[in-house]
């Protein structure tokens, strides 16, 4: 006999000696699984029912959520808001492509390639994080990928201009079309998953403490013994490579890369609209944000050219009345953020 | 054997179009301390208005420039009500919210005109050209050149001797202390606000009969602008005209010593390194004169 009992915000089932508790409000869901059967079950479900649109929104949104995971870990790191996070990107998937495309890499050599130079070039822009604060390292970080652009439309023979370079080896192929995108999906989830799993505990550890402390005042921090040069610095490059790595993963699945798609400013915006209308800086909202904003971008298509004027103001409105986010509607209580303010007016 | 004259003279044009576009961001940055990554939709705003005031409506080019100016100031008015005010202290959703008007006003623009439309503006002041130290230039770009000049002179004799410029120099030195002082800050900020949008429409204006006209024709002008404005000392007058010059020069000796495709590449290069070497800019950005 089964007897089914609403208890509170639980529903208690019965069944012989057996007593079965589920939590109904799902704030309170605590198991990770939950999220990463939802994510996986939304790819499969579009592979089983040939959904093949839906397949590579879902793969393209799970790596804009990897993207703003880093962006988010890189400003809570050095107390900055990075305007750039596309410049990386675009180094990481024109190394990706360039290795591939002239010296015959293979996608795990241009993936080591990837690291490398976006890790390199991360750890010599780092600096910036230390000589620049508050808004002029936002706009310096603004005006880096703008440069690249401008060097991607000087040297067409190497990036290609504006229909940019290709092609590049596919992410996989194992010759039926529609395993090839649910492989790259679930490689995508892959990514994202642990992207989240790496920041997430590195922001519950000690280190996490001392981004917090860098946040709150460098010079308070400094004064206490952190060796904040340091961790700005760690902060600034590895998540440099970590963009790079998305850079790596656009290039091979879409087998070109032009600066045209990545390096302009809505690109950016893009990226800045998620990790805010998911939730500032929280990185389980990011993963909200990505996939609707993902998603919201893909709907108003079908309603023409007007699309155009609908998607940003769906976006300002969204950011209008969600002042926490996406995730502020899901956690139960408002907790202490650390975010890198950007500290323009003197009050 | 180079000759100076050609580079001299487009300095002057270059640096005075980039001053009139960038004076007016610059006031905002200088009295607001606000970033506006939207001004751009002022630039597309002019010529659109007043673009179908003329071709809509039928109205004479002065009063459809009249009317283009009040719609400005009103919807200058509106977005500081609207978005301004609600994220002053939070500056990352501010910077955000106001890119994001810039692109609905752009593609609210497209989508009624396309650049298939073809839109231009009759606001030739002066035809013909100048012959000067054997280059010749066009007469609507020397009054660029003196229009840019005199406008700055206007601003600074409204910073330094007006009772209302003084206020905004005070507040630009300290909110807290200028309102303290008596000084109603929201009702400057407003003002402020609104005034900005004078040089960019001047601009928008004289450089229309000379440049390409599209409805995201701002983007670049406002990239300029953000690097007239960093190179200069965030929200400073001074820093800005001398900057304006500097990137003037910058783009017409590339221009015309290696090759006009390098112009943003070089110019984005010289504020990069001199932000490097100078984080606060030329002038530091304490008060806006």
């Amino acid at each position: 006999m089964v007897t089914i009992e609403l208890k509170r915000a639980r529903l208690v089932i019965y069944c012989r000696n057996l007593k079965f508790e589920w939590t109904i409000d799902p704030r309170y869901w605590r198991n990770p699984l939950i999220g990463v059967l939802i994510l996986m079950l939304a790819l499969l479900s579009c592979y089983f029912f040939k959904n093949l649109r839906f397949l590579q929104l879902f793969a393209i949104a799970n790596v804009y959520a990897a993207i703003a995971i880093c962006l988010s870990w890189s400003a809570i790191g050095s107390g900055r808001l990075n305007f750039g996070p596309q410049f990386f990107i675009a180094l990481g998937g024109f190394t990706a492509g360039l290795l591939n495309m002239r010296y015959g890499f293979d996608i795990f050599g241009t993936l080591a390639g990837a690291i490398l130079i976006t890790l390199a070039v991360g750890f010599l822009l780092s600096p910036l994080t230390i000589i620049s604060g508050g808004l002029y390292y936002s706009l310096t970080t603004l005006i880096i990928p703008l440069i690249l652009l401008q060097i991607t439309y000087v040297r067409v023979d190497i990036f290609g201009g504006e229909s940019g370079i290709g092609p590049i080896a596919p992410l996989v192929n194992v010759g039926d079309y529609y395993l090839n995108q649910l492989i790259t999906g679930m490689f995508s989830l892959v990514l994202l998953l642990a992207y989240l799993l790496i920041v997430d505990r590195i922001f519950k550890s000690r280190y996490g403490v001392i981004m917090g402390a860098i946040n709150e005042d460098e010079e308070v921090a400094a004064s206490l013994g952190v060796r904040i040069n340091a961790y700005k610095i760690v902060s600034a490059a590895i998540p440099a490579a970590m963009l790079g790595i998305t850079g790596w993963f656009f290039a091979h699945s879409f087998r070109t890369f032009a600066g045209t798609t990545y390096l302009p400013l809505d690109v950016m915006l893009k990226i800045l609209l998620i990790t805010m209308i998911g939730g500032r800086a929280s990185i389980y909202g990011s993963v909200l944000g990505a996939y609707f904003v993902t998603l919201i971008e893909d709907f108003l298509r079908q309603f023409g050219q007007i699309n155009y004027v609908l998607f940003p103001l769906t976006l300002l409105l969204c950011l209008l009345f969600l002042s926490e986010g996406l995730w502020g509607l899901y956690r139960k209580r408002k907790y202490r953020e650390y975010y890198p303010a950007i500290r323009i007016r003197r009050r | 054997m180079l000759n100076p004259a050609p580079i001299l003279i487009y300095v002057l044009i270059y640096g005075s179009i980039y001053l009139l576009a960038s004076l007016g961001f610059s006031i905002i940055c200088g009295v607001l301390r606000i970033f506006h990554l939207g001004y751009e939709y002022v630039y597309a705003l002019t010529v659109y208005l007043t673009w179908m005031f003329i071709f809509e409506f039928g109205l004479e080019l002065p009063l459809a420039l009249a009317l283009m100016i009040l719609g400005q100031f009103l919807f200058a008015f509106l977005l500081y009500k609207g978005i301004i005010v609600r994220y002053f202290e939070r500056e990352e959703y501010l910077l955000t919210a106001v890119i994001l008007v810039a692109y609905i006003v752009d593609e609210a623009i497209n989508y009624r005109y396309p650049v298939t439309v073809g839109a231009s503006l009759p606001t030739v002041l002066l035809r013909g050209t100048t012959n000067i130290g054997g280059v010749n230039v066009s007469n609507q770009l020397l009054i660029i050149i003196v229009v840019a000049l005199l406008l700055t002179v206007a601003f600074a004799i409204f910073f330094l001797k007006s009772r209302i410029g003084m206020a905004m120099c005070a507040v630009s030195q300290n909110v807290l202390s200028a309102r303290y002082c008596g000084v109603d800050t929201d009702k400057l900020f407003a003002l402020a606000f609104i005034l900005s949008t004078i040089p960019a429409i001047i601009c928008v204006v004289l450089i229309a009969p000379i440049w390409s006209i599209e409805p995201s024709m701002g983007w670049p002008l406002l990239s300029t602008a953000i690097l007239i404005s960093v190179l200069g000392g965030l929200g400073n007058l001074k820093g800005c005209i001398v900057a304006s010059y500097i990137i003037g020069f910058v783009y017409s000796i590339v221009a015309y010593l290696l090759d006009p495709r390098y112009i943003s590449l070089a110019g984005l290069l010289v504020t990069l390194v001199l932000l490097l070497f100078k984080p606060t800019g030329l002038v530091r950005a304490e008060t806006i004169w």
